[in-house]
């Protein structure tokens, strides 16, 4: 099976949605890394839709999310912005979220496994009041590693995110309400799939962070698949919140291209 | 040129809600109370949508725990009615009221809101400086 970039892209995006991408650092989805020296790139719409319960604030979002990536032999990089409607205890928003610049490098990769490093930065381009940004720019590095038990791979990662600047106060709690974070956190991953034929995978995921100082424990998790058809790869995924009030249900469709 | 995209973002931006930097003088004046200022005022212009009795689904976002029906209710969160709505030495905040508001409590957003005047503004910070720190039974 052919090294599916965009897959490396999305595992490193934790899904391609955008805060997934900054709070999760999904990396090591279990795919073999492409030593390719010519660049790929790929491009992708999410569509999302989730209902939530926080501490002040109840209601859904429904959301589309496009990101573009680009992979060249061991480094990545990748931008990702939504676009959501938003409903807060009975009041409707339009607006966009925080947008998330993510750069990665496969540091080692031996016998099917794999380590490496990220770095995610998002941009406070979501209005903070309306629910859609943090309202100060987060800085999230991460390491990361994936291996084959097998048919099973395994992957998780571990990485820390901090607010710079901008103002620093989370009053109405889970914040933002479209893909929350607390302040300072250290964010941990843990996924595993296992491949059903030549087109299709199946995977379990779980993800979360633990605040550092003031904020809450926030666990996440869901099942997804995924359907690769020639240079198209589509995800199917349904997650749960668990703790720190991140959603109660939240359904993801991604569809990507690569090239 | 410069300085006047940087008045347009500014204004676009409307600014983020500040602390007023009101205190209540010492001694307390007692010019202004929950009844004579503070219940008319938040009738007036708040419990459109700050009411306890609003369900979620119908409350236009304003946040839970936010219920200005009651003085108990005021002074759960005192900073954020200054930070919204309140005007002293330090900011002069216009985020509350917003520009719709419903016609009916909890209603759709079918009006334009009432919105204070500057003076009504510095008094409502001014009540809540010494609101705050006046002495409660309950």
């Amino acid at each position: 099976m052919r090294v599916p970039f965009w897959i490396v892209i999305a595992s490193a995006l934790g899904g391609l949605a955008p805060g997934a991408a900054r709070a999760e650092h999904d990396h090591g989805g279990g795919h073999h890394h492409p030593v390719d020296t010519v660049s790929s790139f790929a491009a992708s719409v999410g569509l999302v839709a989730a209902r939530y319960d926080t501490e002040v604030y109840a209601g859904d979002y429904q959301g589309v999310l496009p990101a573009l990536g680009w992979m060249r032999g061991r480094f990545g990089a990748s931008a990702a912005v939504g676009a959501y409607r938003l409903v807060e205890n009975g009041l409707t928003r339009y607006g966009v979220s925080d947008v998330v610049l993510s750069a990665q490098a496969t540091l080692a990769e031996a016998n099917g496994a794999m380590f490496g490093v990220a770095l995610a930065i998002s941009l406070p381009t979501g209005d903070r009041y309306g629910g859609f940004g943090m309202g100060h720019m987060m800085v999230m590095p991460a390491v990361w590693g994936s291996g084959a038990m097998g048919r099973v791979r395994l992957g998780g990662s571990v990485g820390y995110g901090r607010a710079i600047g901008g103002e620093a106060h989370h009053d109405h709690g889970s914040w933002p309400l479209v893909d929350p974070m607390n302040l300072q956190e250290l964010t941990w991953t843990a996924n595993a799939s296992v491949p059903l034929g030549s087109a299709l995978q199946a995977g379990v995921k779980m993800s979360g962070g633990v605040p550092i100082g003031d904020g809450s424990n926030r666990v996440s998790g869901g099942v997804r698949a995924i359907w690769t058809q020639g240079q198209v790869e589509t995800a199917f995924e349904v997650q749960a919140g668990f703790a720190g009030d991140p959603f109660i249900l939240r359904g993801l469709v991604e569809s990507a291209v690569h090239f | 040129m410069r300085h006047a995209f940087l008045l347009a973002f500014l204004v676009a931006c409307g600014g983020s809600p500040t602390p007023t930097g009101t205190v209540c003088p010492d001694p307390d004046p007692g010019t202004l109370t929950y009844e004579n200022f503070g219940k008319p005022f938040m009738e007036k212009y708040c419990t459109w949508c700050h009411d306890k009795a609003i369900p979620r689904s119908q409350r236009n976002g304003a946040p839970i725990y936010h219920d200005y029906d009651s003085l108990i209710g005021v002074l759960e969160t005192p900073d954020h009615i200054d930070e919204q709505a309140g005007s002293g030495p330090k900011a002069s905040n216009g985020f509350m009221p917003p520009g719709r508001c419903p016609s009916t409590a909890g209603g759709s957003l079918s009006v334009d809101c009432q919105q204070p005047t500057e003076e009504e503004r510095q008094q409502l910070s001014a009540w809540i400086a010494c609101e705050r720190v006046r002495p409660h039974t309950f």
